[in-house]
């Protein structure tokens, strides 16, 4: 057993990174989806033609559970998991590709919460203030910001490993 | 371009007053500036309140009505109505509504007198064995009953009593019991019972015993059950009411804007007095609607005062008014600041592209935002949002070819190229270069928005301003450009021909240009201080400031990162659909057909969420990396005084 694992390293390492980064951005996303969506909801009981303008303000934590799925494909992609391609992946490659999921997991799980919050709070505003849904918005979005920021950090890390 | 705007003094006679705030709404020309205090108490304001208040009586029957009401296409444009059918439906309209509100008030009663007779039921459950009459259960003047559930356990406890004579009824867990004593005994009584955990139920104020109330209050939900039903049929078949109630709302709100309008009016014995802004160059048009009432009125146009605040509206060619609908997102522009739309047009198109970068995308985004504009016919912001939509689609086809893929697609596997494709640069083979591109356009966004920044000071006659605010800047930007070109060049393959590079001294030239922008800004950012040392922090705080500029500079790293994002998206879902197709004989061909549904439902997925991440995303860039250099907001929309209806579009 020990043997086995001694000699898949590097895969392992890189499949560890590809679930990490996929848990990160996926559960981040989870959690903010559903924060803003009870939000939403509630808007909704009461104004239910803004469902439209609640439903886009709900959908901006999401995207960090997608930067994190590319991010898990990209690592399993490079490290030869998917059909297609049989790579060496060699020890130290594979703790790069570990340690390149990092930035994704955390800036996706944290950034995507907080965003939700945002988008929460914008929900309650344009609630009571519709004209103000450009604002709210462009509010949230900057949260969003890190996020994109950590998928780039990511993608580079990953390009950047020689195999 | 800010329309000038005019301040109209209107004076006529009273008796015309009304059809010439009629003409006016119909011009749709006066934002009315209140002359009078809010309210004057007086008849037009308790028309208004009257107003309001049917329009809140139709929109409650609308809202009852609707899901049985005939529902357009999803696609099919606002129904188009004259002024003078809607308001001939006003009186059918009430009618409608008066019946669909009565239905309402019905059900309404039903559903809760159901709700009593249900609980009254359950209540008289553990009593259905009793055989005596409730109404026979009454105090007299010398015995004293008491009706209610009694704990199990206490039981046993109160046939001791030798006060009380009781009886029991209903299930072992479920007891009810009827206790009777005499009077000089009750307050005695009633003390033993609280001890017991005993719980006073009183009888309804039904005839016969309780079997036979229970059988009456059966009978009466089943009624009651048939009675919703019909009602229900009712409303749905109120359902066809559906227009002429939109009819009526619709014009009622045209009336109630044409009051509102009236309220702020000032009024004399004989003649009135109208206050309100005009667009400069539709001063014409509102004499023609006066015109076309009367001939007897006083009107007087003249520059807003300097301590007045006219309302900001924007005029721009065909091709640029879409994009006015990302400025009203942000902020209007003070009304004698700049209208920023022309210079953000074809930088938001641009980068638009890049952040998409799918050819594929583009595609069914302009093709989408076209059918959509044909079909439905919108109007105001989401005909601008979908024009937005449309050049946004043809900048990301442009930029599929130049950077990026088409459906998560190589062009080098569609046309069977080698290594031809992407034209300009590729992302995922030099994610580095790329991302020194997109940075290298963000310092030229940028710089624009300083370049900007000096028109305006020049036009205000404020030549230091926009040499040492702004110029400095530039220079410092282009500087960094040159001087750091030769090391970015190794970044890519083959590295840039650098030989014009240094026989022009290029490198020196931009360490130069750092230097005199710098010095600029040390010498000459506190200029309006006396104090040289002021004045030279002052300048140090100015250069401070590059912290801020490469903050602007490195948000562009995002033009990538959605690039990325976008095309990887689309190959993820690719090879997990090429995957699905991988089976034998039959597996083939329903992996094949589930794999082509996928495909279509996921790539339509990613594009709505990629497009609303790159409309964001590109606005941002706008709002906070270029206006900030230039931009003056605060403006408020000029609102005229027209026909705004909900439902219906008015037929001219």
């Amino acid at each position: 057993m020990l043997e086995l694992i001694k000699e898949n390293l590097g895969l392992i390492l890189a499949t560890a990174g590809a679930v990490v980064a996929a848990a990160g951005g996926i559960l981040g996303s989870a959690i903010g989806v559903g924060i803003a969506g009870e939000a939403a909801a509630g808007l909704v009981s009461e104004q239910p033609e803004r469902f439209g303008n609640a439903l886009v303000l709900q959908l901006l934590p999401g995207t960090q559970g997608i930067y994190g799925l590319v991010v898990a494909v990209f690592i399993a992609m490079r490290a030869g998991l998917l059909p297609g391609g049989y790579v060496e992946v060699a020890v130290a490659q594979g703790w790069q590709l570990f340690f390149a999921a990092f930035p994704m997991a955390l800036g996706g799980l944290i950034s995507a919460i907080h965003q939700a919050r945002v988008s929460a709070a914008g929900i309650n505003t344009i609630g009571k203030r519709s004209e103000e849904f450009g604002h709210c918005m462009l509010m949230a979005i900057m949260v969003e910001t890190y996020a994109i920021f950590s998928l780039l950090i990511s993608m580079l890390l990953i390009f950047g490993v020689k195999l | 371009m800010i329309v000038s705007m005019k301040r109209l003094t209107l004076v006529g006679i009273r008796q015309e007053e009304g059809d010439i705030l009629r003409a006016l709404q119909k011009a749709g020309a006066v934002e009315l500036i209140s002359v009078t205090a809010d309210d004057d108490g007086g008849d037009v304001s308790r028309r208004l309140d009257e107003a309001t208040e049917r329009i809140g009586r139709f929109s409650e029957s609308l809202s009852a009505i609707r899901p049985y009401a005939k529902k357009p296409g999803f696609l099919a444009p606002a129904r188009e109505e004259t002024l003078e059918r809607m308001q001939q439906d006003v009186g059918e309209a009430e009618a409608a509504s008066d019946h669909i509100r009565a239905i309402l008030e019905e059900k309404k009663q039903i559903e809760a007198r159901l709700e009593k007779d249900r609980s009254t039921y359950t209540a008289l459950m553990p009593w259905a064995d009793m055989d005596q009459d409730m109404a026979s259960i009454a105090s007299t003047k010398f015995t004293q009953y008491f009706t209610g559930l009694v704990d199990p356990a206490a039981e046993a406890a109160i046939r001791e009593q030798e006060a009380i004579s009781a009886e029991f009824y209903g299930e072992p867990g479920n007891r009810a019991a009827v206790l009777a004593c005499l009077k000089e005994d009750a307050r005695l009584v009633t003390g033993f019972l609280k001890t017991i955990g005993w719980t006073d139920v009183a009888f309804p104020h039904m005839k016969g015993t309780p079997k036979e109330a229970m059988l009456a209050l059966e009978q009466d939900e089943i009624a009651g059950e048939k009675r919703l039903i019909e009602l229900q049929n009712e409303l749905e078949s109120c359902g066809v009411s559906a227009a002429i109630l939109e009819n009526a709302a619709d014009a009622l709100l045209i009336e109630r804007d044409n009051l509102a309008a009236d309220v702020q009016v000032e009024k004399d014995v004989s003649v009135f007095r109208l206050e309100g802004w005009v667009r400069s160059d539709e001063t014409d048009k509102v004499e023609q609607a006066i015109r076309s009432v009367t001939e007897d009125y006083y009107t007087e146009y003249r520059d807003p005062a300097e301590d007045e605040v006219p309302p900001t509206v924007l005029q721009n060619d065909r091709f640029n008014t879409p994009f006015e609908s990302l400025i009203n997102l942000y902020s209007l522009p003070d009304a004698r600041g700049i209208d920023a739309t022309p210079y953000m047009t074809p930088f938001y198109i641009f980068l638009f592209g890049i952040m998409l970068s799918d050819t594929g995308y583009g595609l069914v985004l302009s093709l989408g935002a076209w059918l959509f504009l044909k079909l439905k016919k919108p109007t105001g912001g989401l005909k601008g949002l979908a024009m937005v939509l449309f050049w946004g689609g043809i900048s990301t086809m442009v930029w599929g070819v130049l950077v990026g893929t088409f459906f998560g697609l190589d062009f080098d596997t569609i046309f069977g190229t080698v290594d031809k494709f992407p034209l300009l640069i590729d992302p995922t083979g030099n994610p580095v270069g790329m991302l020194l591109f997109c940075l290298l356009l963000g310092i030229i966004h940028i710089s624009c928005g300083h370049l900007i920044k000096m028109k305006m000071c020049f036009e205000d006659k404020d030549w230091q301003g926009a040499v040492f605010d702004n110029l400095s800047w530039v220079f410092i930007l282009i500087g960094l450009v040159l001087f750091a070109l030769p090391m970015a060049s190794t970044f890519f393959d083959p590295p840039f021909e650098l030989g014009w590079y240094n026989a022009l001294h290029l490198n020196t030239v931009g360490i130069g240009l750092i230097l005199l922008g710098s010095v600029m800004i040390l010498l000459f950012r506190g200029r309006d201080k006396k104090n040289p040392v002021m004045r030279l922090a002052s300048g140090l705080g100015g250069l401070y400031n590059v912290t801020s500029y490469l903050s602007d500079i490195l948000s562009y790293a995002r033009l990538l990162a959605l690039g990325i994002a976008t095309g990887y998206l689309a190959m993820v879902f690719n090879t997990l659909c090429t995957m699905l197709m991988g089976g034998s004989g039959v597996m083939k061909i329903v992996g094949f057909l589930i794999a082509v549904v996928l495909l279509v439902a996921l790539h339509l997925f990613s594009i709505a969420i990629n497009t609303l991440g790159t409309f964001v995303h590109c606005a941002r860039l706008q709002y906070v990396e270029f206006f900030g250099k230039f931009y003056e907001e605060g403006g408020r929309a000029f609102k005229p005084l027209q026909y705004k209806t909900k439902h219906v579009q008015i037929s001219k």
